[in-house]
């Protein structure tokens, strides 16, 4: 008979069986803290109870109520501002340092990609030179520094670091998308009598904007997320961001898991939302010569 | 308006290059400074120079040691875990598997929701003893563990939480290297007979080495410069069990004690151990090569 074939289609289903299980549970991994936050924002009161399972893993709120996102414009820790205060000052901080990291990135990017110069090699390693830098390294001297200058609590302090933060990064990712653009296409415009200006606002710019909405995400994600910088930089509560409010909602001596759940869902629905939106554009730059092969 | 902009390449990258150069080199080289100074709480606006007796002190001192190896094994242990398990998912989503795109969208989620917050997520699944994790493990009848206050159990706890962040990156990496290979060597593989496992260990692998290997390089640089994971969910404790080198500088500058040069030295060493990976990244991605 077909023995060999029954063999063969044996093993295949097996195989089709053996990914999918592996599939599932590693999606499951993937989505789990995700479902246990959810669970947590909507369960009643600030402390932890162990939560119900579905299946035996799968937790779900006993008694799901929505009152720690009911509760959320009112929010605040034991003294102090509330969550409005904290939402404008990331608001204030994060949209100057993406406007001011977008400023600074398109011109260089360009002059890498079209110009050449002397020192040209040299300028551009240093800008790559700071993504091997631990961070940490720059925020001890540019707290010293700033405290110097009097920009220690003020939101200048944090935003100038973050305007600049991702620039080792971003500088590449324009040179990259400029580069790709072929030169004859600004030979054609400057032979139709535009000038350099032109070509690249009316050529250039349209053609590289899926990469400066990638410079812009990074920065974006950069100052909207950062803690370890706006802990040092912003001492007064009123002039805390986001992060740190949320970090201060765990702290080992008071835990407010509610609030904490809530907020930190309110904070991640619009990354997550713009993440997946342009994630397929977020590891150009990072392999740019693998590719090319 | 018209014409050529006026002045040089540096001209134009003067902004970037000013921002770069203030709030990065310099600080960097401050850094290096500080380190060589005893700039601490009681000399904070007159630090003299100390010459190499930080280093001395740092290097003498058995905490060193401890953070250097937590530093390593740290790395080691998220990168391994983090390759090995992209480049699975990667090589089974790149085969003929229904629901495809659904899995895919799952296994995006860690990298997709901020790490900060992740983190402290993680932190409360965590917690003792009704976190979930200990929940979980009651099911199969195992005693809770109190993960944040073991010195083991706590640094497992942070590589747990700072793998589940790393693969999908990877993953996606490596998704990309695949389907950039041409079907028709795919084909030309089975006609010549390679099935399966044949063809992801003698064309695959090898094909998709560059990648794996800049994919590791940048791993290691990332996952040793992580300040969020090592910090956010154990502030680097218990005692200094989950501290690496870059957390000990935080903690030593900001922590209470504001012994900015000993954190400047910690910083400084950890740079010098990066130095090495950082520039063979720069030479197998080629990102400053110029187009000619």
């Amino acid at each position: 008979m077909s023995g060999s074939r029954t063999m063969k289609s044996v093993t295949k289903v097996a195989g089709t069986f053996l990914k999918h299980a592996f599939l599932i549970i590693m999606s499951i991994i993937s989505i789990y803290p995700v479902l246990w936050v959810i669970t947590l924002a909507l369960s009643p009161g600030e402390s932890l109870v162990a939560p119900h399972l579905i299946l035996g893993f799968i937790p779900v709120p006993a008694a799901p109520t929505l009152e720690h996102f009911e509760a959320i414009p009112q929010l605040h820790l034991l003294a102090g501002a509330t969550f409005p205060v904290w939402a404008r000052n990331s608001i204030i901080i994060t949209t100057s340092s993406v406007l001011l990291s977008v400023a600074f990135t398109l011109p260089a990017g360009y002059a890498f990609s079209r110009r050449r110069f002397r020192g040209q090699q040299v300028s551009m390693f240093s800008f790559l030179l700071p993504s091997m830098f631990p961070g940490v390294i720059t925020i001890i001297p540019q707290f010293l520094l700033f405290s110097n200058l009097g920009l220690v609590n003020t939101y200048l302090g944090c935003i100038i670091p973050y305007s600049v933060g991702s620039l080792s990064l971003s500088v590449f990712i324009m040179k990259g998308a400029f580069d790709s653009i072929p030169r004859d296409l600004d030979e054609a415009a400057s032979i139709d009598g535009a000038g350099e200006m032109r070509t690249f606002y009316r050529i250039l710019l349209p053609l590289t904007l899926p990469s400066i909405a990638t410079v812009a995400l990074w920065a974006f994600m950069g100052s909207w997320l950062d803690w370890a910088l706006a802990n040092v930089m912003l001492k007064d509560n009123t002039l805390w961001t986001l992060p740190l409010a949320l970090y201060d909602f765990i702290q080992p001596n008071y835990t407010y898991y509610g609030s904490f759940a809530a907020l930190s869902i309110i904070m991640s629905i619009p990354v997550f939302i713009v993440f997946m939106i342009f994630q397929r554009y977020l590891v150009t730059g990072l392999t740019a010569g693998s590719v090319k092969g | 308006m018209f014409g050529r902009i006026k002045g040089s390449g540096y001209l134009i990258i003067l902004p970037a290059l000013a921002g770069l150069v203030l709030m990065v080199l310099y600080p960097f080289a401050y850094d290096i400074f500080i380190s060589f100074t005893n700039m601490s709480v009681f000399h904070f606006r007159n630090p003299t120079w100390v010459g190499l007796s930080n280093y001395v002190f740092v290097l003498t001192t058995p905490d060193f040691l401890t953070v250097l190896r937590n530093s390593v094994v740290w790395t080691v242990a998220n990168v391994v875990p983090t390759v090995l398990i992209g480049l699975v998912l990667a090589f089974v989503l790149n085969t003929k598997v229904r629901g495809k795109t659904i899995y895919r969208l799952f296994m995006i989620v860690p990298w997709a929701m901020p790490s900060f917050i992740t983190l402290l997520i993680w932190q409360s699944m965590y917690s003792y003893p009704f976190g979930v994790i200990n929940t979980l493990i009651g099911q199969v009848g195992i005693a809770p563990i109190n993960w944040l206050n073991d010195c083991n159990w706590a640094f497992v706890g942070i590589v747990i939480a700072n793998i589940w962040l790393g693969y999908p990156f990877m993953m996606i990496i490596f998704s990309g290297a695949l389907q950039s290979i041409p079907s028709e060597l795919y084909e030309a593989a089975s006609i010549d007979g390679a099935v399966g496992f044949q063809q992801m260990r003698y064309m695959s692998i090898p094909l998709i080495r560059p990648t794996i290997l800049i994919a590791v390089l940048l791993g290691s640089i990332w996952t040793f410069n992580n300040f969020n994971a090592a910090y956010l969910i154990t502030q680097g404790g218990p005692g200094i069990c989950t501290t690496i080198l870059i957390t000990q500088a935080y903690k030593l500058a900001f922590g209470g004690t504001l012994a900015f040069a000993q954190a400047a030295t910690y910083a400084f060493i950890a740079f010098i151990i990066l130095f090495v990976p950082g520039i063979l990244w720069n030479r197998y991605t080629g990102l400053t090569r110029r187009v000619s």
